[in-house]
């Protein structure tokens, strides 16, 4: 047949095929829809979890980082000469990286703690302040609420000047203006010259505030806290973070660096480097398997209704070989016999896809409700499901549909 | 194509059901000529071989040997989509038990032959309302098959086998689930159609219909048993 709507008379005769059959129809559907809604629901679930997973990373200041920390070298025992007199990281340890390769580098932070008591006009207590340099804010996810952030020259003279987080303001400072007052830490004034945006993550919308840790930090310019309260000769840190560009480097980056570190260290692991993105994506790949888990159960549910289906095709075809028959003697070839009943098995297959897309947005919103997670949805998923779908009906379907073009017209208009 | 070229013309056509011990010659060398125009009754008892004669005739089975040719074109041999193409355009059945669609309206029952000959929608609904209104049922065009009666279906059976202006037309005991006086109106509107010019070839195992007929062939055991009445 040339292009006269062959095409959609095939549509329409399905159509009337699956209706006038509606419980035949159904129990074939029933596996495309079982396996969608699985195939969907799986994988929405899981996407939820790893959006709210990335969620925290990027509040965290993102998944492109190194961190470089300080790490207890002697596991038991007695330290050896050479651990005790290791130094640890070192203010120079970042240097020397920036030089590993300074392209591959977005940005790169010190971090030197300190503890002390901290004193406002509305509160007294014994608090761990965080000395910072570089781009401490942005890779860690901070960002400025009001006031500003530190400038270059109070960081490089060591100024003493206080950035505070939401916590720590609202607990030394509950009323009025905070810019421009001052705190003392330990015996130092020190003036707030910007306050730092609240940081919420919540896993679950019932869980207390997973960040509530981040909103009482009071940071100062790092040389400060070096030179004023808990610094040495060697400029000891505690955590040293870059930011690299371009993931695709960050293991080249990452095994430079431990060679350099291993060098300045004598050789001694005291230390612990942190590739982010690694640590995602060990996670992300966990949570792959769980994907592949749900996606061999929406197969096996594919597999199982289409063979149902197959069985059920068969046994309809029976009812059918007189029609095949007719059909035939006014002129339609096996070909359009095979055509008409692929597309009715396809009609089903769509019409049970879009059951079971409807299905699996449902389950996944049951569970991720269940679990208080936002439901994501990502089109892939949608793909993926009726992919699966699409290639399982079609395959399903070439066999009774194969059988019914192959009938003999004779045989067929004399069956009984 | 001229006129003169028979309609039907077999030679040596056996049919052979089973094999060896089993083997049941149901054609066992039909030599038969129809031509052009003529209103044939192929007539038989039960088993005489004339549903299996028609059944080659009308290319929905193929002969054991022999040969057998269309309109002037051989047909054994044909591909499966060959014959189909043959059905199509040269051919229209009407069966004793009607055969339509039981889910298709009756206009689209008619469409059917049309929409396989690859004619466009609006042209086969066109043509099917024609030929619903030359057998005089348009007015059921949109009705279920099930609302018809016998006659009124057995109607809407020869507009369909009609729809392609068929060379032949084939009627399998066209008026065997009518009852009289139906089966006279639905005779009556195959001499109609004879008059007009088709060809038609009806099988009958009944006198009294085949006397509707112009020329009468009678099989008896497979084989043609009244040379006479053979036009060639």
């Amino acid at each position: 047949m040339k292009g006269t709507g062959a095409f959609r008379e095939r549509l329409v005769e399905a159509w009337v095929e699956i209706r006038e059959n509606l419980g035949r129809s159904s129990l074939q559907a029933i596996g495309v829809v079982l396996g969608v809604a699985s195939v969907l629901g799986g994988f929405s679930i899981s996407d939820s979890q790893r959006r709210r997973s990335d969620e925290r990373w990027t509040k965290l200041g993102g998944m492109d980082r190194l961190v470089v920390q300080q790490a207890t070298a002697v596991k038991d025992g007695t330290p050896t000469a050479l651990e005790a007199a290791n130094l640890g990281l070192r203010g120079d340890d970042r240097e020397e990286a920036e030089f590993l390769d300074a392209r591959a580098i977005e940005g790169a932070t010190q971090e030197k703690v300190a503890r002390g008591r901290v004193r406002s006009p509305y509160a007294d207590q014994d608090r761990q302040v965080r000395g910072i340099d570089g781009d401490y804010l942005p890779l860690n996810g901070y960002s400025i609420e009001s006031g500003r952030s530190f400038s270059a020259q109070e960081r490089a003279e060591g100024r003493p000047v206080a950035l505070l987080g939401a916590e720590a303001r609202a607990t030394f400072f509950p009323t009025g203006e905070v810019i421009g007052q001052t705190i003392r830490v330990g015996d130092i004034p020190v003036v707030v010259v910007g306050t730092l945006e609240e940081k919420v993550f919540r896993w679950r919308e019932s869980d207390p505030n997973w960040f509530a840790w981040r909103n009482r930090v009071i940071l100062l310019p790092s040389v400060l806290v070096a030179r004023r309260m808990n610094g040495d000769r060697w400029n000891r840190v505690e955590r040293v973070s870059f930011r690299i560009r371009d993931l695709s480097v960050m293991k080249t980056f990452g095994e430079g660096l431990e060679t350099l570190l291993r060098g300045n260290h004598r050789q001694q692991g005291d230390f612990r480097i942190d590739d982010v993105a690694a640590r995602v994506r060990r996670q992300q790949d966990q949570g792959q398997i769980y994907n592949l888990i749900f996606m061999l159960s929406g197969v096996l549910s594919l597999l199982g209704g289409g063979l149902v289906n197959v069985n059920i095709q068969m046994a309809a075809l029976k009812d059918r070989v007189r029609e095949v028959g007719v059909k035939m003697a006014i002129g339609a070839s096996g070909g359009e016999v095979f055509k008409g009943f692929m597309t009715e098995a396809l009609v089903l297959t769509g019409l049970g896809s879009l059951v079971g897309l409807l299905g699996g947005v449902a389950f996944s919103w049951a569970i991720t409700s269940l679990l208080r997670i936002p439901l994501f949805l990502q089109p892939m998923s949608f793909a993926w499901a009726l992919l699966l779908a699409g290639a399982f009906g079609f395959v399903f379907a070439l066999y009774p549909a194969w059988k019914a073009s192959r009938l003999s017209p004779m045989e067929a208009l004399r069956y009984e | 194509m001229t006129t003169d070229r028979p309609i039907i013309q077999t030679r040596g056509l056996t049919k052979v059901f089973g094999s060896n011990g089993t083997a049941v010659h149901a054609l066992r060398g039909i030599d038969l000529t129809v031509q052009r125009g003529e209103f044939v009754a192929l007539m038989g008892p039960s088993g005489s071989g004339k549903s299996t004669l028609m059944a080659i005739v009308g290319c929905l089975d193929s002969p054991t040997s022999g040969t057998y040719d269309l309109d002037g074109v051989p047909v054994q041999g044909l591909s499966g989509a060959a014959l189909a193409r043959v059905r199509n355009e040269k051919l229209g059945f009407v069966f004793q038990t009607y055969n339509l669609l039981p889910r298709a309206s009756i206009a689209r029952n008619v469409e059917l032959p049309l929409l396989y000959a690859g004619i466009g929608r609006k042209e086969r609904r066109q043509r099917a309302l024609e030929l619903l209104e030359q057998v005089g049922i348009v007015e059921k065009a949109n009705a279920l098959p099930a609302q018809l009666s016998g006659g009124q279906r057995q109607r809407v059976a020869i507009a369909r086998a009609l729809a392609n202006r068929p060379a032949l037309l084939l009627a399998d005991e066209p008026t065997g689930a009518l009852d009289s006086k139906t089966g006279e109106e639905v005779l009556g509107l195959f001499k109609e159609l004879h008059r007009r010019g088709n060809s038609v070839v009806l099988v009958t195992h009944d006198p009294h219909i085949a006397s509707f007929a112009e020329r009468r062939v009678e099989l008896r055991d497979g084989l043609v048993v009244e040379p006479d009445a053979q036009a060639a």
